[in-house]
């Protein structure tokens, strides 16, 4: 059971994650809301894709390779490299993507592809292998592997697109591809990985009433089976795609309503930011899955502002939150197994007023992304306040890693004997 | 009558509960959380010496496992002792910060170590013991604490 990884193969995919927020909202600082607007212009793909791998996709990997050991009781084979490799080869694939379309550069584009695929098949495959000696199959592992299924149709989608950038021959399927790149990247990968991981960690950190026996068998299901449906009529039935969509929205709005009455009925009554962050989550998803339904009936006019409140409201509110509790704790749970005791507790690491501002600006950002569409003026407002609230957020994820850096190097009380029993 | 699995299961809600009584109660006062504190803090003491004293040493005798997954959970017990005991401190000294600052700390060890029970020691207990199941649910039942 003594299977956590070393703690640089999670930290470094957290602390990085922030860091292509920055650059994100760098990006939307320096373009305009007339061409974001356009769901298939270079620049609104270089900017979802900054946010979807660097911040969504890294914290998405860093808390697997953390959380599988306790979640699931199984770990990734030779961690180590795995994380290493995968992270240096979203790093350089992220960046040769954004310049290789940027510059419309196909040696970029083509390295692109390599590299995001080799790393997200390498993470997937990994995380798969782990899966396979799970003795206990728990609803929340059912999630994880219903996410690593789309997560591998969504990176062979990927790769194919990129592929069709390099050569420069884009015709009609590329667009049908991104669609279901696009809607199983957020549903199914990051969605179906949400709700498998809250159906374990609200009632067990927030003391919630468990989600019901219906919720922990079927939801993650249906909610695959109402994808695969969503493909077949997408593809070949556009007329009839509203019923999928249907049937997809109401489970992540039931979800998003759950959550929120959960949070109604916990028995913790600390409210941190966590608790806002996961409140704002339930909020943005349901206006999210609404509206998606919505823009069917408007030629997908409004599909940019399901993806910010979907993509930005929900998925990196759920991020933030579990960063600020995921960090400091591994910090501190390492730390203390080492044997030191005086060391700071996981509240003391981060800065509790700096992060409740990060979180009023993170909101605020997201509701001037959406209104940005009709009042351009605001993307310029809103890209400032996102790119401080990223910066708070890597200054306060930072601050436990320097608790670590100087922990290990001062060697303040080093003490096996708390440890010894009895004591 | 339960199973290892289901009345250990069961004992860690029970726990959490009153955690989460406590830190109710800590919110208004410490002097009104000391009685919760303590009766957290004796059913948590309980909890482990049901496991360390009952369970794991049947589990150990049973698998030959002395240094295994039971010594892990031996050791973050001892940590969650230590933190316990910071909970004491911060109650004598009436110092709230430092109460709900360790209290948050010990409530994420204590559900990252509940989940490692109750995902993989327990079923592997209930595996290796089933044959003793309702004699070792009774004998920690019937546990004194020392």
């Amino acid at each position: 059971m003594d299977q956590a990884p070393p703690i640089s193969a999670p930290l470094r995919f957290f602390l990085t994650a922030p860091i292509f927020g920055i650059i994100a909202g760098i990006l939307m600082l320096l373009s305009d809301s007339q061409t974001l607007v356009n769901r298939y212009s270079i620049d609104a793909i270089i900017i979802t894709h900054a946010i979807t791998i660097g911040v969504f996709s890294f914290v998405i990997f860093g808390a697997l390779t953390q959380m599988l050991p306790v979640l699931t009781g199984t770990k990734i084979v030779k961690v180590k490299l795995v994380t290493t490799l995968s992270y240096y080869m979203f790093i350089v694939g992220l960046f040769a993507m954004i310049v290789g379309l940027k510059f419309m550069l196909p040696l970029f584009t083509t390295s692109a592809y390599l590299l995001l695929g080799g790393g997200f098949f390498l993470m997937i495959a990994s995380i798969a292998n782990a899966l396979r000696s799970v003795n206990n199959f728990t609803a929340t592992v059912k999630g994880m592997v219903a996410s690593l299924v789309f997560a591998f149709f969504v990176t062979l989608l990927g790769i194919m697109m990129l592929f069709d950038y390099a050569s420069g021959e884009i015709g009609e399927r590329h667009y049908i591809y991104a669609n279901i790149h696009s809607v199983w990247a957020i549903f199914g990968f990051s969605g179906l990985l949400i709700i498998g991981v809250a159906f374990q960690v609200l009632p067990m950190f927030y003391v919630a009433p468990h989600f019901k026996r219906f919720c922990k068998k079927r939801v993650v299901a249906l909610i695959s089976i109402g994808l695969f449906i969503w493909l077949v009529l997408n593809s070949f039935y556009d007329e009839y795609t509203l019923y999928s969509k249907l049937w997809i929205a109401t489970f992540f709005w039931a979800f998003a309503t759950t959550v929120w009455i959960k949070f109604n009925k916990r028995k913790r009554s600390v409210v941190d930011v966590t608790v806002w962050y996961w409140r704002a989550a339930s909020i943005f998803l349901t206006l999210g899955s609404f509206l998606w339904i919505f823009d069917e009936f408007f030629k997908h006019e409004y599909i940019v502002m399901v993806a910010i409140l979907i993509g930005g409201g929900f998925v990196l509110s759920i991020m933030i939150g579990m960063l600020y509790k995921i960090v400091p704790f591994l910090v501190w749970f390492h730390l203390n197994g080492m044997g030191y005791m005086k060391i700071p507790t996981i509240n003391e690491m981060i800065d509790k007023d700096l992060a409740k501002i990060q979180f009023v600006l993170l909101i605020l950002s997201i509701i001037g992304f959406v209104f940005s569409f009709y009042i351009p003026k605001l993307l310029a407002p809103s890209s400032s306040f996102f790119i401080i609230s990223m910066l708070i957020l890597e200054y306060n994820i930072l601050a436990p890693a320097f608790v670590y850096r100087r922990t290990i190097k001062t060697k303040p009380d080093f003490d096996m004997s708390l440890f010894k029993m009895g004591n | 009558m339960s199973t290892i699995k289901e009345y250990l299961t069961s004992d860690h809600r029970k726990c959490d509960e009153i955690f989460a009584q406590m830190e109710e109660k800590a919110g208004n006062s410490l002097l009104d959380a000391k009685e919760l504190t303590n009766n957290f803090i004796d059913d948590m003491e309980r909890h482990f010496q049901m496991e360390e004293r009952v369970m794991f040493p049947e589990f150990e005798a049973r698998t030959g496992m002395t240094e295994g997954p039971t010594a892990m959970m031996k050791l973050e017990h001892m940590q969650m002792r230590n933190l316990m005991q910071s909970l004491l401190e911060a109650l004598s000294t009436d110092d709230k910060d430092k109460f709900f600052s360790v209290s948050e700390t010990l409530m994420i060890l204590l559900q990252q170590h509940n989940m490692k029970e109750e995902q993989m020691l327990y079923p592997m207990a209930q595996q290796h013991l089933s044959s003793q199941s309702e004699n070792i649910v009774m004998m920690m039942d019937s546990m004194i604490v020392q």
